[in-house]
C-alpha cells in the first residue's frame, strides 16, 4: 500500500491554509499538553474541580453497567443453583464433612482470633462513617491503581479521607466529585500506610506494588520479621488511618521485607465505608497527593 | 440486462457518506476511551489503553480521518475519562499526529508489518510515558510489573483495532 503522503490540497489557496493552520493548532495543542502536564506534577490541587466534575459525568455509567452485570451474574448464578441441586447437595454434605475436620484445626487458631475480635472492637469503637458505597470501577488501563467509589462530596467524602470496607482497608479518597469519588487503593506505590505485624505489633511501612500486591518492611533494620500468614494493620501513626484496621496477609518473603495480598480486595468488597480522618488534623496533610505517612 | 444488473446492485449504489461522517472518527476514538468506564475492578493496569489504540488506527488507515489538531482536545476526553495526569495524553496525542505527518512524507510505502510496527512504537511510548509520569507523581512501580505487560498486550490488540477502524472507515463513507 502506498503512504498516505497527508492530504494533498491542490491548488487551492483554501485548502493549503486550512491544512497549515491545523498544522500550527496541533503545534499549540502539544505545547497547550505540555503545560497542563508539567501543571498537574506541580499542582495538583489546581484540577481538584475538573476531575471531579469528569467523575460526576463518567460513574454513573460504570455504576449503571455494574448494576447490570451484577444483575446478570445474579441471574446466572440463581438459575445454575436450581439446574444442579442435586449433584450440589452431594457436594455440600461432602464439604461438610471436610469442614468438621476443619473445625477442629480452627481451635489451633483461636488465639489469632481472639486478637483479630479485639482489633474488631476497637474498630467498632472509633469508627463512625461517612458514607458507604459501591466499587463500580478501577483504573485497569494504567500503572496507578485507582477505584471509583460511588458517594462522592453530597455525602460528605472529602480528599483524604481513609476508605475501608468490612473485611479491611481499601486506601483512601484523592478526587471526589459530588457523587462519586476516586480512590487510591493500598496496592498503588504512591499509598505508604504506617502499619503493624498484628503478632507481636513490630511497625511496618506498607507501600503498593501496582500489581495488586503489597510490599512491607520492617521500621528497623534486623532480621526479618515476617512469617507467611501474618496479618498487617494500620498503626494509627499520622492519624489518617484509624488503627488496627486489618490491611494485608503475607503471603512470602522476599530479602529484608515481605509480599502481601490486601485482605480486601477492591472486586470483592460488597461496601466501601468512607470515614473520617481518624486524627481530624490529618485531613490537611493528606490532602497534598504524594504525601502522607508516618 | 443492465436494468438487471442495476437492480441486483442498487443498494450499493448512490450511496453517498453517512450523516456525520467526518465525526465518525473522532467519535470512535473518545468511545474508545470510554471503554474504562466498564466496572472492571482489576488488580493490575495490563489492559490496553483502547482511546490511543483506536488514535494510532485511523491516523494509519487515513491522513484525512481529523484535522490534526483534533488530537489534543481527543486527548484531553482520554485524560479526563481514564483518570491520567491531564495533559498527558494531551501532549503525546498531538505529539503523535505531527510524528506521523513527519512519517508520511519521509516513507515511500507500508505494509501491514510496517504500520503494526509503527503502533507498537506509538504504544510502547505511551505505556513508558504513562509510566514515567506516575514515577514522577511519588508511584515508582518496576516497569516488568506494568509497563512491559501493558506495552505487550496493547500491541498485541493493535489488530483488532485496526481492523474495526478500517470496518467503520467503509460503512461510515457508504461503501
Amino acid at each position: 500500500m502506498a503512504a498516505s503522503a497527508g492530504p494533498r490540497p491542490g491548488w487551492s489557496r483554501r485548502a493549503q491554509y486550512s491544512l497549515f493552520f491545523s498544522f500550527l493548532a496541533v503545534i499549540a495543542g502539544l505545547i497547550v499538553g505540555l503545560v497542563l502536564l508539567i501543571l498537574s506534577l506541580v499542582a495538583p490541587q489546581s484540577y481538584a474541580t475538573v476531575r471531579g466534575f469528569a467523575l460526576d459525568l463518567t460513574a454513573p455509567i460504570s455504576g449503571a453497567l455494574n448494576e447490570v452485570t451484577t444483575t446478570v451474574t445474579g441471574l446466572a448464578s440463581g438459575a445454575g443453583d436450581y439446574w444442579d441441586a442435586a449433584s450440589q447437595n452431594g457436594e455440600l454434605k461432602r464439604e461438610r464433612a471436610a469442614l468438621m475436620r476443619r473445625m477442629v484445626e480452627a481451635r489451633a487458631i483461636l488465639e489469632e482470633n481472639q486478637q483479630l475480635k479485639a482489633a474488631l472492637q476497637l474498630r467498632e469503637r472509633s469508627g463512625e462513617a461517612v458514607a458507604a458505597g459501591r466499587v463500580v470501577g478501577s483504573s485497569f488501563e494504567s500503572p496507578r491503581r485507582f477505584a471509583i467509589i460511588s458517594v462522592g462530596s453530597s455525602d460528605g467524602v472529602r480528599i483524604g479521607m481513609p476508605v475501608r470496607a468490612p473485611e479491611g482497608l481499601i486506601g483512601r479518597v484523592i478526587d471526589a466529585g459530588i457523587t462519586a469519588s476516586r480512590v487510591l487503593l493500598v496496592s498503588d506505590r504512591a499509598n505508604i500506610v504506617p502499619a503493624r505485624i498484628l503478632k507481636g505489633g513490630q511497625p511496618v511501612i506498607s507501600t503498593g506494588r501496582g500489581d495488586g500486591t503489597i510490599d512491607v518492611r520492617p521500621l528497623e533494620v534486623g532480621k526479618n520479621p515476617f512469617r507467611p500468614g501474618d496479618i498487617i494493620v494500620t498503626s494509627g501513626t499520622g492519624g489518617l488511618y484509624p488503627p488496627l484496621v486489618p490491611i494485608a496477609k503475607v503471603i512470602r518473603l522476599d530479602d529484608d521485607g515481605a509480599v502481601a495480598i490486601p485482605i480486601a480486595d477492591p472486586a470483592q468488597v460488597s461496601f466501601a465505608i468512607v470515614e473520617p480522618p481518624y486524627e481530624p488534623a490529618a485531613l490537611a496533610a493528606a490532602a497534598s497527593p504524594d504525601s502522607e505517612v508516618p | 440486462m443492465v436494468r438487471s444488473a442495476l437492480a441486483t446492485q442498487g443498494s450499493r449504489l448512490n450511496q453517498g457518506p453517512r450523516t456525520g461522517a467526518d465525526y465518525i472518527p473522532a467519535a470512535t476514538v473518545v468511545f474508545g476511551s470510554m471503554i474504562s468506564l466498564l466496572p472492571i475492578v482489576s488488580a493490575t493496569g495490563w489492559w490496553p489503553d483502547w482511546g490511543l489504540l483506536m488514535l494510532v488506527a485511523w491516523r494509519l488507515l487515513r491522513a484525512d480521518a481529523w484535522p490534526a489538531w483534533w488530537a489534543a482536545p481527543l486527548g484531553f476526553v482520554n485524560d479526563m475519562i481514564v483518570g491520567n495526569p491531564i495533559g498527558l495524553s494531551v501532549a503525546l496525542w498531538a505529539a503523535m499526529m505531527i510524528a506521523m505527518d513527519i512519517l508520511d512524507r519521509r516513507t515511500q510505502w507500508r505494509d501491514y508489518w510496517i504500520e503494526w510496527g509503527i503502533a507498537a512504537l506509538f504504544i510502547a511510548l505511551a505505556e513508558l510515558a504513562q509510566w514515567r509520569f506516575a514515577a514522577l507523581m511519588g508511584a515508582s512501580v518496576p516497569l516488568g510489573v506494568t509497563a512491559g505487560p501493558a506495552i505487550l498486550v496493547g500491541v498485541l490488540s493493535f489488530p483488532v483495532a485496526a481492523f474495526l477502524a478500517a470496518r467503520i472507515d467503509r460503512w461510515r463513507l457508504g461503501r
